[in-house]
């Protein structure tokens, strides 16, 4: 178990991690999503030692290696670039840290060569064992760079955007690819990254940070059900988010009629409608229990498995609708078309002025 | 090709007259290190095609009033001096530039202490070198005095190139390899240096040439056993023989092999480079 305590560091008067806590269990996936400049490299840096903290504790299993070079720390760090030893072939990089380690080297070639290839045959790199880094395309290096920190066994692998510069198409295999491994070996992956739906799909629990903070930490699941604060909600990229006060007729944003409350909430200052809660309908009608919002049609993409609608709303601001093509078939609207979006008001989450969530409890709303 | 622009035009009577410039001084030394010996000098014309100062060189020809060249035991003592000097600036140079990879305080100041070993006029230096010497009471030789100052030249020569070569290093190499629980000191040896080998080659090479001919701070440092520039400017003093344009063509020749040395070698790293290419850059978002 990796305890965090308080880490701070400045960099001059940039703040990068401000009072960060975290208890990172064993035998778990846990994702850390932030927007670069989040401070989320820092943390990684900080916990594997590269990085020193201006305050704060790192605990493992209770013993505090603050003060350890990261070289005895035990602990894995998979680098973005993959970092490979370019002089090195495929077996030599992944035997490295076997052989070259301060504490219990391998001395025994066969047991080297015997724990190498098992890790290879694990990341599904058998026969490059001769290959050079430069004859390696992007999603085999990346595989070489998770082989060589895994054959060490370190008690946490820390993985900075081990996928960010991965193609779509690979990336999505090795999301599938990451979770097999993981719990394959037991191991606890500590994945930071900017890209949500990573953070979401592979994460037994996330957490997201932000200007150095971490805003939640939650299994992934309800934190996209029930974002904390607002700056979460939009890293998720999947709320409209709607300004404005709650008044005696509802929710009144300015140049539109008010929108329909969950519950009294004099507080809120935002509401938040996911955006594959709303549906499109030519009927303004008002009906019980449903939100409703007239918006002028703009454009929609095709996903494949999803329509994204995009759409106008009197003040000018966007307001996307996602509908999966599994429930319905795609609609085609008229440029311009005045529409009405509707959502039940079940899904709706109101935050307040400081943005973060207000938890409604009447009218059969989610906690 | 009238038509040639002016400008072309231009640059190709420069560029012409550079190569001339260039290899001017080396095609008369190697024409006339061919003269008829021993009566001819070191002046056109040439009476007959010979390889007649080639063999005085070696002692091969009859003895004549024209002494052979005292250069036999100042060519073994420059080849040492610039071994010794190429081996001391390029790990102190390696080693520096190691150190400036991290901002320290006062690294600022540091830099141009280094820097200021080929800034300031080797005559002087030399001069300077000499009176604090005999000051402290020590015998200047070319192993010693000489030595000393033959690396504070060429020191800030391989600082600089380590300079640059590590300041293209990826330092998430070494970081991953610390991260497998491997000692700084064995990343070093294993992953550092095998990677930044070119440098050190180029390093090494700046560090020999500078110091096998090296001349004005050897002049007052050297002492008595003088070095190999030294020992041919004596031999200016008495009578010029084309026997010293056939060492010059010999020692070129001596050079140029040293330099194909250094390419293969860095040709075949290169090669080897690009093959194994770098796990690196290229994907950098």
């Amino acid at each position: 178990m990796l305890e965090l305590q308080g880490l701070s560091k400045r960099y001059g008067t940039e703040v990068a991690l401000d009072d960060v806590s975290l208890v990172v269990r064993d035998d778990e996936y846990l994702t850390l999503l932030g927007p670069s400049g989040s401070g989320k490299s820092t943390l990684l840096r900080v916990i594997a030692g590269l990085e020193t903290p201006d305050a704060g504790r790192v605990l493992l299993d209770g013993r505090d290696i603050g003060a350890l070079p990261t070289h005895r720390r035990g602990l894995g760090i998979v680098q973005q670039n993959y970092a490979l030893f370019p002089h090195m072939t495929v077996f030599d990089n992944v035997a490295f840290g076997l052989r070259f380690r301060e504490t219990a080297p391998v001395a025994d070639p066969s047991e080297v060569d015997r724990r190498t290839r098992a890790t290879l045959d694990l990341v599904g790199l058998t026969g490059f064992e001769t290959r050079m880094p430069g004859q390696l395309s992007g999603g085999q290096k990346q595989r070489v760079s998770l082989a060589r920190t895994l054959v060490t066994e370190p008690r946490i692998c820390l993985l900075d955007e081990p996928l960010g510069a991965l193609d779509a198409n690979l990336r999505e295999r090795m999301t599938v690819e990451l979770r097999r491994i993981r719990e394959a070996l037991g191991v606890t992956f500590l994945h930071v990254t900017g890209n949500e739906a990573e953070a979401l799909a592979m994460g037994d629990r996330m957490i997201v940070l932000d200007r150095g903070r971490a805003l939640a930490v939650a299994p992934p699941e309800e934190i996209f059900a029930a974002p904390a604060d607002t700056r979460v909600a939009r890293f998720l990229n999947a709320w409209n988010l709607i300004p404005g006060r709650a008044g005696a007729d509802g929710f009144e944003v300015a140049g539109e009629a008010p929108l329909a409350l969950p519950a009294p909430a004099p507080q809120a200052q935002t509401y938040g409608v996911p955006y594959d809660a709303a549906w499109i309908s030519r009927d303004p009608a008002p009906a019980p229990g449903e939100g409703v919002l007239p918006a002028r049609y703009v454009a929609s993409e095709f996903l494949g498995s999803k329509v994204v609608y995009l759409l106008r709303r009197a003040d000018g601001k966007v307001f996307e609708v996602e509908r999966h093509l599994s429930r319905e078939d795609p609609e085609t609207y008229a440029q311009d078309e005045t529409l009405a979006v509707r959502w039940r008001l079940a899904d709706v989450h109101l935050f307040d002025g400081a943005g973060r969530r207000i938890p409604l409890a009447p009218a059969g709303a989610p906690a | 090709m009238g038509d040639l622009p002016i400008l072309k035009r231009t640059l190709a009577v420069y560029t012409g007259l550079f190569i001339v410039f260039l290899y001017g001084p080396f095609v008369v030394m190697g024409i006339l290190s061919f003269q008829a010996g021993p009566e001819g000098g070191p002046q056109f014309p040439i009476i007959e095609w010979s390889t007649y100062w080639y063999r005085h060189l070696f002692g091969l020809t009859e003895a004549t009033r024209i002494a052979p060249l005292p250069i036999r035991e100042a060519l073994l003592r420059s080849l040492t001096l610039a071994f010794a000097t190429t081996v001391v600036s390029t790990v102190l140079g390696t080693l520096t530039a190691q150190a400036f990879r991290r901002n320290f305080r006062g690294s600022g100041v540091i830099f141009y202490l280094v820097i200021l070993g080929m800034m300031v006029p080797g005559l002087l230096l030399g001069l300077g070198q000499a009176l604090v010497a005999q000051n402290l009471g020590i015998d200047r030789s070319w192993w010693g005095t000489a030595f000393v100052l033959h690396v504070v030249y060429t020191y800030p020569f391989a600082f600089l190139v380590m300079l640059a070569i590590f300041n293209r290093f990826d330092p998430r190499v070494e970081e991953a390899a610390w991260s497998l629980g491997v000692s700084p000191a064995v990343t070093f040896r294993k992953v550092t240096f095998p990677m930044v080998f070119p440098g050190v080659l180029s390093a090494m090479l700046f560090g020999f040439t500078l110091s096998y001919d090296e001349f004005p701070r050897s002049l007052f440092t050297a002492g008595s056993d003088v070095t190999l520039p030294l020992a041919i400017y004596g031999t200016f003093a008495v009578e010029i023989h084309p026997n010293i344009f056939a060492f010059g063509v010999l020692s070129t020749l001596f050079s140029f092999t040293i330099l194909a040395i250094y390419g293969l070698l860095m040709a075949a790293s290169v090669r080897r480079a690009r093959i194994k290419a770098s796990g690196i850059q290229e994907d950098e978002a």
